[in-house]
């Protein structure tokens, strides 16, 4: 009895001494990870729509949307920062996609997160390959291409050896392009 | 103790694996393996050019290199002549792509003989076939490289490159012409084009004894039920299994690599074993896999389960209760 | 004096001789899947290495307060204290590091080198010998992901902590950068080491063989002689 009452004991004390460790490290750190995650997003937002000066997110949309203007009192809208995630080659591929105001034309593409082969994959990430992004008109979907890609069809090369990560690329911007599509004209999003 | 091991009438030898299988002693048979691997080097010369003969050196170059200076370094006897090395090294250099970078190949030929043998303890330890070990070794290390393809070009040092008919397979699904695969005017590794060729070298090592039949049948027929069956399911997107045959690695992997007789099993029933599972391994990878060829991994996976089969298959001892 | 040498050897002996990854095999989770470059490597050891140390400490201190049945689990409790705190700190202060090192940071709490040293260690002795014994063995774990991470990074993409040191001439060998790279290493190195520390072994036995035959050896000509 003795031994079951010391037992009980010392783990409630070791726990409640950790417990409340934890929370005042956790009420140190957390505003500071959200600021992280914040200027992340931010960064990102910036980094796909150049012209931007400010962005507005949209809380009518069932997804994470962004608004972007030209200047920093938000009156001219010059097109939507997109995050949007799908499948890769190995795991998820989280992108954002900087899209112009008729929903046409893609302003910027970065990938924030992927799990793709390391020195083959990954290469969806780099310039080469994200600049084919930029500029392209999604008339209606980007396509993909093996040869010399044809701007005039919406097309983009692959990469060779990771054909697989750069369709997945296309196809998430896709999806994401026909979601946002159909969220701004049902007029859920201004 | 010692008049024991000095004399000559009592001297134990201890050998390891590769046993002899057939009328011909170790060193005889594995001359006549490399003997059996010219044709291959004649169809590689005709569709690529003689460069690729530099390459298959470079490989058998390395190999050998490589072996003499291990033995040296662990101050065992050199064991050059039994030309495991020099099979290890030519079979190497017929599986990599046309044109392939010669430091790469060095690499592989190295990597090959070091970790895939002689880090078991040399030939008749080592589990996975070492030339397979090379390749698995480039194509993690160098993967674009490693499925960069050529056209063939009668012996044109004009490089056009250009998919493989597994590869036009699985991305394009266009099939490849029969009569062209078996002639081997088809894009893909330097030997592994031609399957006339790699038959003729084949049976003829099969058919002196020094290559068990039963391996390569057993795989052939494994290729031809799998792939049949889905085929039968649905001819359309699944091709036929002839082409299975004749594309890719499937040939030279069943007919000089899943023979080898270290990493293949010792007993019938295993060698039956061994070919089935790596056939349904290759069609497998074929049709669903992220990769379009899966000869390389298939047998290598099957490797590891030899010294399962071995135990499992082994026959019951005459009059032993069970 | 030789409470000195004793606890000397406290800190050195996790350094080599019993050092965790070389010598232990333990905690070789984080060990092969975070060595992909040197400075993961290095972030890794630290963090494990702060964990090893403040558990050992407060587990030394109290270790004749918690009763045998429940050791375990209050080990465990304290060890995931310290690991909260890390990844919260690590996520608040370094958010890139803390991305490159992923669900590792977390899994420091069934690294089986913080557990063990707890076990074998730090319930037995007191506070100063138990800190030394997790820096030592901190220190160890660093050495040999630092040198990991440094021969993978090297080879697999010519850098060492983000300067490039081999030309571009050289092609990098993806493989190094991927798992199987990461079991090829660290069998490689093991056996360099292993293979080093037998030839040490072998030589030192036949020096001693030499010297006992030849001492052995001069009174037995002697006696020949007379």
């Amino acid at each position: 009895m003795n031994t079951i009452v010391k037992m009980l004991i010392t783990l409630t004390i070791v726990g409640v001494i950790s417990g409340g460790l934890l929370s005042q490290i956790s009420n140190w750190a957390e505003p500071k990870i959200e600021m992280n995650r914040k200027l992340e997003t931010e960064r990102a937002i910036f980094l796909v729509q150049p012209e931007a000066k400010s962005y507005l997110k949209i809380e009518e949309a069932d997804f994470e949307l962004y608004q972007v203007f030209k200047d920093e009192n938000k009156s001219e809208s010059i097109g939507y920062a997109l995050p949007f995630e799908g499948n890769g080659f190995q795991g998820k591929i989280r992108l954002m996609v900087g899209v112009n105001v008729d929903l046409q034309q893609l302003v910027g593409l970065e990938v924030l997160e992927q799990v793709e082969t390391p020195g083959l994959g990954t290469k969806v990430t780099e310039k080469p390959f994200t600049n084919q992004f930029i500029g392209l008109t999604a008339n209606p979907i980007v396509n993909w291409t093996k040869a010399e890609a044809n701007k005039d069809k919406s097309e983009i090369q692959t990469i060779t050896g990771a054909t697989i990560s750069s369709k997945a690329i296309v196809v998430i911007i896709n999806d994401g392009l026909s979601k946002l599509r159909s969220t701004v004209e049902n007029g859920e999003a201004k | 103790m010692n008049t024991i091991t000095e004399n000559p009438t009592y001297k134990l030898e201890l050998a390891s694996s590769p046993h002899v299988h057939s009328r011909w002693n170790t060193k005889q048979a594995m001359w006549m393996v490399v003997f059996a691997l010219i044709p291959s080097l004649i169809s590689a010369v005709i569709f690529f050019g003689f460069y690729q003969l530099i390459v298959v050196g470079v490989s058998l170059f390395f190999c050998i290199a490589t072996e003499y200076a291990i033995k040296r370094i662990r101050k065992r006897k050199p064991t050059l002549m039994d030309g495991s090395a020099v099979i290890t090294g030519l079979l190497l250099g017929l599986i990599l792509p046309p044109n392939f970078n010669l430091a790469f190949t060095a690499l592989g030929a190295i990597f090959a003989i070091s970790i895939g043998k002689e880090v078991f303890g040399g030939l008749g330890y080592n589990i996975f076939n070492p030339a397979l070990v090379g390749r698995a070794f480039l194509q993690a290390a160098f993967p674009v490289p490693m499925t960069t393809w050529q056209q063939p070009n009668f012996a044109s040092l004009d490089s056009v490159s250009s998919a493989t008919p597994l590869s036009a397979f699985k991305f394009d699904k266009v099939f490849a012409d029969l009569s062209n695969l078996f002639i081997g005017n088809i894009g893909g590794s330097i030997g592994e084009t031609s399957s006339l060729a790699i038959l003729i070298g084949g049976l003829f090592i099969i058919f002196a004894g020094i290559a068990n039949w039963r391996v390569p049948l057993a795989m052939t027929l494994g290729v031809l039920i799998f792939g049949g069956i889905f085929w039968l399911i649905d001819p359309m997107t699944y091709p036929n299994p002839l082409f299975h045959l004749f594309a890719g690695g499937f040939l030279f992997g069943a007919l000089f690599m899943a023979t080898d007789w270290v990493s293949s099993p010792y007993t019938v029933k295993g060698m039956w074993i061994f070919g089935l599972g790596t056939a349904l391994i290759i069609v497998m990878i074929r049709l669903f896999g992220g990769l379009p060829e899966g000869v390389m991994y298939a047998i290598l996976f099957m490797n590891a389960f030899v010294p399962l089969i071995n135990r499992y298959t082994r026959p019951k001892v005459f009059g032993a209760e069970k | 004096m030789s409470k000195n040498v004793s606890a000397v050897k406290d800190f050195t002996k996790g350094l080599w001789e019993q050092n965790a990854v070389f010598k232990q095999v333990l905690g070789m989770c984080p060990t092969l899947a975070v060595t992909v470059s040197a400075i993961n490597g290095i972030a890794m050891a630290l963090a494990t290495t702060f964990v090893l140390v403040f558990s050992s400490m407060i587990i030394s201190l109290i270790r004749k307060l918690i009763p045998t049945q429940v050791r375990i689990a209050s080990y465990i409790l304290i060890i995931a204290t310290f690991v909260t705190i890390v990844d919260l700190v690590m996520k608040a202060l370094f958010p890139e590091l803390s991305k490159a090192l992923g669900p590792y940071i977390p899994l420091i709490v069934v690294n089986c080198l913080i557990l063990g040293r707890q076990e074998a260690f730090s319930s037995k002795n007191g506070v100063f010998r138990s800190v030394l014994d997790a820096l030592g063995m901190g220190a160890g774990f660093l050495l040999a992901l630092f040198m990991l991470g440094g021969v993978r990074e090297i080879l697999g993409s010519r850098t060492l902590l983000g300067f490039q040191v081999l030309p571009n001439l050289y092609e990098p060998w993806l493989v190094m950068i991927l798992p199987a790279g990461a079991f090829l290493t660290l069998g490689l190195l093991m056996a360099y080491f292993n293979n080093r520390e037998i030839n040490k072994k072998t030589k030192q036995r036949e020096a001693i063989l030499q010297k006992h035959l030849s001492s052995k050896q001069s009174p037995a000509v002697e006696g020949g002689e007379a």
